[in-house]
């Protein structure tokens, strides 16, 4: 049925062949100062927030103070979703995606492990240095919504949770710091900067040659924001290979902030969208491209919008699962509209092959 | 369930009617004749029967994207397998005499978009995902009981993707990428800190393990994808690497004698294969091979005695590659055709994209 509904609407048109409207350092500069660079600025200073709330919690510990730490746990969750699909440059180097979140976890590898250390009162966890050493998959933002939404997690509201809370703080540390490095190698304006490696594409470069390659990949990282929304959030909810949703494979159940994740996932790609001024690039005689794109925007807002209840009850809900499972469709349409119209659009080689090879 | 009956309603109902007279002579009189997915204008999948003077002679209709095509010249049929995790592979003639049939995957496993029949035609075989372990399995259907499911192979490691049947007639080659996927997480890559990619060989009468070779330890990041046999019995082999820092060589070749290595391409080569070889080819006379990246939008040919460079060709999104008279004949992503090191075909555009693997079919 979902391949169905997919053909169905599966874009008939096709472009005409062009190039930008603009120049195509308008687009990479719109790019990195009109969204990465502010949103992931907001992503530190959420996550710098959320560092301090947690301390407070644990000097002392109250429902109140729990409460609020939950809550800014959950902004912090909004702005990294809004930053997540930005893996080209900093946030890709190394391990530090998967640090700040170990996802997917087929095998629930950080509820076991976040679940072992409580058990043993692991004090390795305790301090930010230590846990660094420590499984990526006990220090990110997964491992930290167990520890403030999980079981026994009221024990946070009183010395009870003493141990939790300090835990708790270490990853908060980490991700904060994380963020931070994130942000300030984006920030940085010098020339072994990667603004400038995106800014300035040379022949002999080993990451960027030239500015349609510069081009070629923010499409593509915007194509793959896309897949995994669809592969890594919606696709594991859904099942479809058991047939029966599974509502705890679901990123932050626990939080509740799975369709807001959603919703910020969305929201992101389309304020990276406007801001690398895509839209004035791809011109008049395309616009369609963009049009096509800002509604399926728009239809991801209103679907995401539509879940409400926890993850258990909305797949339980035919007209929540129903939300759930069109934005699968609407992914697919962004796929063809962000990656092959777009690139047709501006002259890209995003081709069929290149976009998500085999 | 997954949703066989659409796959099954809505694949192989469009090649009988676009074998029209003009094409059917263009086969008649065409020496060679070529085999890829595709992606049609309209936004919909097929796989298509072209000559390399860029005549296209047949689409076949598919419910979602292709990939590797592959073909008996006994019984005259080729099979297109769905693009990973896919759940059919359809079988058409390329001459027009019999409807496609699909082949829908079965219950706990899906294609890996790649297969091969055996020398007389009687089995296909295709590179399966038995998902719920990890497992890699060659799935083997029978021919004549219209391609029923008679069976599996172990693969001896996880994520197969390209299989190749050596000169020899019974033994395999298959190039277990390392990565581990799962239907619910659509194509995500779900074990790239433990990957253990190989290159392994399996004897297609027993399914016994003939030899399992991998590279060093440290390179366990880099997937083996794709392979062609040249010359001198040697399986040359492509690979993507999915490490997040690092570019690694790309190339290389094992043998049954158990030898695997990678070679050392100049650095220029290196840097433009982009981290990824998506399709490995050998000449017609087995002695050069071709390496294909669509990241770096460059064929490279290597001479397989020397495992030296002969050329580089650009080509945007380049990725299909298959010997053609003199050389190779290239397909993009972009829809170009294009002749190279030898080749007479002169380049072409087709209003559709290829998919990553050109083959040649010997009718």
């Amino acid at each position: 049925m979902r391949l169905l509904i997919a053909a169905a609407l599966a874009i008939a048109a096709v472009p005409a062949l062009a190039q930008s409207a603009i120049p195509n350092r308008t687009i990479i500069e719109g790019a990195i100062d009109g969204y990465i660079r502010p949103a992931f600025a907001q992503f530190a200073e959420e996550t710098g927030a959320l560092d301090l709330n947690v301390a407070a919690l644990c000097a002392t510990p109250s429902a109140d103070a729990l409460t609020l730490a939950q809550n800014q746990f959950r902004s912090a969750v909004t702005a990294f979703s809004r930053v997540e699909f930005i893996r080209i440059g900093p946030l890709g180097v190394g391990d530090r995606l998967e640090r700040l979140l170990f996802w997917p976890d087929r095998k629930g590898i950080a509820l076991k492990q976040v679940q072992g250390a409580l058990a043993e009162q692991d004090a390795t966890t305790t301090s930010p240095e230590t846990l660094q050493k420590k499984s990526v998959a006990m220090q990110g933002l997964v491992a930290l919504e167990y520890l403030l939404f999980g079981t026994a997690s009221d024990d946070l509201a009183s010395a009870a949770g003493s141990y939790r809370c300090s835990y708790a703080r270490a990853s908060t540390a980490l991700i904060h710091g994380l963020a931070e490095t994130i942000t300030g190698e984006w920030h940085d304006d010098t020339t072994v900067g990667v603004a400038a490696a995106l800014l300035n594409p040379r022949p002999d470069a080993a990451d960027y040659r030239t500015e349609t390659e510069v081009l070629e990949k923010l499409a593509a990282t915007m194509i793959h924001g896309t897949e995994a929304i669809r592969d890594q959030r919606i696709a594991p909810i859904v099942s479809d290979s058991t047939g029966t949703p599974k509502p705890r494979s679901a990123l932050f159940w626990r939080s509740n902030m799975t369709a807001p994740a959603l919703a910020a996932n969305f929201a992101g790609l389309h304020d990276f969208f406007v801001a690398a001024k895509y839209p004035e690039a791809i011109g008049t005689e395309n616009a369609w491209v963009a049009e096509g794109a800002i509604f399926e925007f728009g239809n991801a807002a209103r679907a995401t919008s539509a879940i409400t209840a926890p993850m258990e009850q909305a797949v339980a809900d035919p007209r929540q699962l129903q939300a759930l499972k069109y934005l699968v469709v609407v992914t697919k349409s962004l796929d063809t509209l962000l990656g092959q119209n777009l690139a047709a659009a501006l002259g890209l080689s995003v081709g069929f092959s290149t976009l998500d090879g085999d | 369930m997954w949703e066989r009956r659409a796959f099954l309603k809505a694949a192989g109902t469009g090649f009988l009617a676009s074998l029209l007279p003009q094409r059917a002579a263009a086969l008649a009189t065409s020496e060679l004749v070529f085999a890829s997915s595709t992606l049609l204008p309209s936004g919909s999948f097929g796989a298509a029967l072209i000559t390399e003077t860029g005549t296209l002679i047949a689409n076949v209709a598919l419910p979602d994207r292709g990939h590797d095509v592959t073909y008996s010249p006994v019984s005259g049929r080729a099979v297109v397998f769905a693009r990973q995790p896919g759940t059919f592979a359809v079988v058409f003639d390329p001459q027009g005499r019999e409807a496609p049939l699909t082949i829908p995957s079965v219950a706990g496993r899906h294609f890996f978009g790649h297969g091969a029949f055996s020398p007389d035609g009687t089995l296909l075989y295709a590179t399966e995902n038995d998902f719920d372990n990890a497992r890699g399995v060659i799935g083997i259907y029978d021919v004549s009981g219209g391609y029923t499911r008679i069976g599996e192979l172990d693969t001896y490691g996880t994520g197969p993707h390209e299989l190749l049947l050596m000169p020899d007639g019974v033994t395999f080659a298959v190039a277990n990428g390392g990565i581990e996927t799962h239907p619910d997480y659509g194509r995500t890559e779900l074990n790239l800190d433990t990957m253990e990619p190989s290159l392994c060989f399996v004897d297609r009468r027993d399914g016994g393990l003939v030899g399992k070779l991998a590279l060093a330890a440290d390179l366990h990041q880099l997937s083996i994808r794709h392979m062609a046999v040249d010359v001198s019995n040697r399986v040359w082999f492509g690979c993507q690497f999915r490490g997040a820092e690092g570019a690694p060589q790309l190339v290389g070749y094992a043998t049954l004698d158990g030898d695997i290595r990678l070679i050392e391409l100049p650095d220029d080569a290196l840097r433009n294969l982009r981290n990824y070889v998506g399709s490995v080819a050998r000449s017609a006379g087995g002695d050069l091979i071709a390496v294909s990246s669509p990241e770096g939008d460059t064929i490279l040919a290597i001479d397989a005695a020397t495992a030296r460079p002969v050329f580089t060709a650009p080509l945007k999104d380049g990725c299909g590659i298959a010997p053609d008279g003199g050389g190779f004949l290239a397909s993009s992503g972009l829809g170009d055709i294009a002749g190279l090191g030898g080749s007479t075909a002169a380049p072409h555009r087709f209003d559709f994209g290829f998919d990553n693997h050109l083959r040649r079919l010997e009718l």
